[in-house]
């Protein structure tokens, strides 16, 4: 156990522990940049929305391990590399959440919305993008632990990160190395689930939670 | 036109001998890929099986006592929320437990519980009141009509969880060979560690390739389960 | 005030139009009510007038403007919209969802909190039971009444209503149409009014527009004219074989000219002077007189089967 605390206490735990912040943090930003927008593109069409979610299905599927080791022989290795992966694996369930979470917005409600005089732009704005909320975040929730766990993996490819800890306490055989990569990786990833569920509920209109709850 | 070039550019790109080399891969077809990628569906089967050996039982049961269901969600929610390699980690950590493929098990069933768990309660969920009493007014036991009625209807919505747990697990099997589980993975670091762009490409392909067909193909067994859903959609 | 020229709309891939040809007028202050068949083309030709769905040929002029006049949203603002599945904002309160066109046209906050109030009790909401309530707390029919308050929130001189009070069960559904009724009768707005149920028609329209399959105006006219005259085969059995009966719920009998009771009123069985025509001649028959003592003013009046008979055929042309 004190092993454990004395890895913890070494200079270079805290440079990593940014590292693997830092990655997961612009990868998660990167991907909504890119997601949000390709989303409220498609919103509209019923062929656009069901190709972006079908394009994100597919990007699920695919392991994590394998993007981030197909952009070494293309990237060489470092943070960069590892940022173009991860990104590459926090789109796809932003991408799937914010298309289905746009299209399901109830035609009725638009439909009034329209009506009373709402321009194209109010319409999303005042009322599809709100009632998507909850969605949308629940969409960049698993993204964000998504992202941080593959962060993990990113020592491979050079990227720096918790996972060191884990690939140094292995190849020394040292379990309190071993142990302090682990625990604190995580940790992080559990601070951020709880974290981000959190921000999911700010995020939802008191209406829909009411709405949630009566199960309309 | 131009990005049709580039991409044309691309792909010839791995014909360069720096990247792909074919002759590698004919060369050790037999020998390596395809043990890797047996290895691999092995892997993946037995968590897969074990898996669901644990949770189908553990769902129906917990759909049935209610009040076991939030701390069940929360030891597996926590378990599913440990990133793979630190999961590894700690697995290797207790003493009897070797590296091999035998940890590399333990945590893909670990992760697969909660979604298993999740759509097994869920699919039962599902089973209109009405069908479940009507049953029992036509005199069919709680046994009966837990196997007879319950689980086939609740079969599209297990099968989706099936679905996800299976492509996650091939995906985290992967990671295991870090810990000389085998498979797919084994090709990745390999190739990785000896600057080897053939094998990280191989390998990553065709786990990629794995998970995707697995994909599909339980996407199709679900669609199928399910022909009244994903008729309408305005 | 609202004014159909030469009006049709063909969908681009489609041969035959929905709506076809159509020319009438709506009087200002007036209930027009269309009602026709599925596909007779109704719920088309009253977004038509918002332009939620612009007309292929012909065009459609309110207050003498033509209504493309301004853009699509700024006419929108000023006619008042009520549709069947209501659309409240689920995520709004009900006070927000109220106030949603005066927030839009820039109304300050507490001119539109005084009106929120005011329609909440016009519909027969408590104010401050409700308006901080969300839609997912109330009942159908409460919901379809936030509705109504919405699509009049700015008062809009024009109002159009697709079946707004489908939704809810038949008892509701009657005692909103009289609470409508008795608010039109004070504000006398120009509504445009959409249902498929012939009875509403009668019941609701000032003029009735009665449309076919294909979107053709069959007959357009007061509901007492389309009864007594129904311009063709269509209309006839599109308003019911009992349509002399339907002509006998627009009246009362408290409207009717009855004669004074002379006597030898004991025994005869005493009609409500609010029921309509048709609900006491099903009293009269239900009880087995043919005659009737009727109450108004104080005043003792014979109700006699004969009276009614002749009503019934008054400006009514053979045409059975």
């Amino acid at each position: 156990m004190s092993g454990i605390l004395d890895v913890l206490r070494r200079p270079d735990f805290f440079e990593l522990l940014r590292q693997h912040v830092l990655l997961s943090v612009a990868a998660l930003l990167i991907g909504i940049a890119i997601a949000l927008p390709v989303a409220l593109v498609v919103r509209n069409t019923a062929l656009g929305a069901a190709l972006a979610v079908n394009v994100g299905n597919i990007g699920r599927a695919v392991p994590s391990l394998a993007i981030l080791a197909l952009c070494q022989p293309f990237l060489g290795f470092g943070f960069d590399t590892a940022l173009v992966a991860l990104t590459a694996l926090a789109i796809p369930p932003i991408l799937i959440n914010a298309s289905t979470g746009l299209r399901e917005v109830s035609t009725d409600v638009i439909d009034a919305a329209r009506g009373m005089g709402h321009s194209g732009g109010q319409v999303l704005t005042l009322i599809q993008l709100p009632i998507a909320a909850p969605v949308v975040f629940a969409g960049i929730r698993t993204s964000a632990v998504q992202v941080v766990a593959s962060a993990t993996l990113a020592t491979f490819i050079g990227g720096g990160g918790l996972g060191e800890l884990i690939v140094e306490g292995t190849q020394l055989n040292d379990t309190a190395i071993l142990l302090a990569g682990s625990f604190s990786v995580a940790v992080l990833a559990i601070i951020t689930e709880v974290g981000f569920g959190a921000l999911e509920k700010v995020f939802t209109p008191k209406g829909l939670k009411i709405a949630q709850k009566r199960g309309r | 036109m131009s990005s049709l070039a580039l991409l044309l550019q691309d792909l010839s790109s791995i014909e360069d001998p720096r990247l792909v080399e074919w002759d590698w891969i004919s060369e050790n077809f037999w020998e390596d890929i395809v043990p890797a990628i047996q290895g691999h569906i092995y892997l993946s089967f037995v968590s897969v099986a074990i898996a669901l050996a644990i949770s189908l039982p553990t769902g129906v049961l917990v759909s049935r006592y209610r009040k076991a269901y939030p701390p069940v969600t929360f030891v597996t929610g926590l378990l599913y929320s440990i990133p793979s390699l630190a999961l590894f980690g700690i697995l290797i950590s207790i003493p009897g437990i070797t590296i091999g493929p035998t940890p590399v098990i333990i945590a893909l069933v670990a992760y697969s519980l909660l979604i298993l768990i999740r759509n097994t309660v869920a699919g039962l969920d599902a089973v209109p009141a009405e069908t479940i009493d009507a049953a029992r007014g036509m005199g069919l036991t709680s046994s009966q009509i837990l196997f007879k009625v319950e689980l086939p209807l609740a079969l599209p919505v297990i099968v989706a969880g099936i679905r996800i747990a299976t492509v996650t697990i091939i995906g985290i099997a992967t990671i295991g060979a870090y810990i000389a589980g085998g498979g797919l993975g084994k090709m990745i670091f390999d190739g990785i560690n000896r600057g080897f762009p053939t094998m990280i490409i191989t390998g990553a392909v065709l786990a990629t390739a794995l998970a995707i067909v697995a994909d599909l193909l339980l996407l199709a067994l679900e669609r199928y389960l399910r022909p009244w859903a994903r008729r309408r959609r305005t | 005030m609202i004014e159909f020229r030469g009006v049709s709309k063909t969908y681009q891939g489609s041969d035959s139009p929905v709506v076809n040809d159509l020319s009438f007028e709506i009087p200002e202050g007036e209930i027009c009510v269309l009602v026709g068949p599925s596909g007779c083309g109704k719920t088309t030709t009253m977004r038509m007038v918002n332009r939620l769905i612009e007309p292929t040929e012909g065009e459609i002029l309110i207050g003498g403007e033509a209504n493309t006049a301004m853009s699509g949203t700024q006419l929108r603002r000023r006619i008042g919209y009520a549709i069947q599945q209501i659309g409240l904002f689920p995520h709004r309160t009900i006070a927000e969802n109220i106030a949603t066109v005066p927030s839009l046209l820039g109304w300050e906050k507490q001119r539109t909190a005084e009106r929120v109030d005011e329609l909440l009790e016009l519909v027969g909401l408590s104010s401050d039971d409700y308006r901080d309530r969300y839609p997912a707390e109330l009942s159908g029919g409460q919901q379809q009444r936030v509705g109504v308050a919405r699509a009049m929130a700015a008062d809009p001189p024009i109002m159009l209503m697709d079946e707004p009070f489908g939704a809810v069960d038949p008892i509701t559904r009657e005692r909103l149409q009289d609470e409508f009724l008795g608010i039109q009768q004070n504000i006398k707005k120009t509504i445009v009014f959409v249902t498929h149920d012939i009875d509403e028609a009668i019941k609701m329209g000032d003029k009735i527009a009665i449309l076919k399959q294909g979107g053709f105006l069959a007959q357009y006219d007061t509901p007492e004219n389309i009864l007594s005259n129904p311009d063709s085969e269509f209309v006839a059995s599109f308003v019911g074989n009992d349509r002399i009966l339907k002509r006998l719920s627009l009246l009362r009998v408290g409207d009717m000219d009855l004669d004074p009771v002379n006597g030898g009123a004991e025994g005869l069985p005493r009609i409500n002077e609010r029921l309509t025509v048709r609900d006491a001649l099903s009293e009269l028959i239900g009880s087995g007189s043919t005659k009737g003592v009727v109450e108004k003013d104080g005043e003792k009046r014979l109700l006699t089967m004969e009276a009614i008979e002749e009503l019934s055929r008054a400006g009514n042309a053979s045409r059975e």
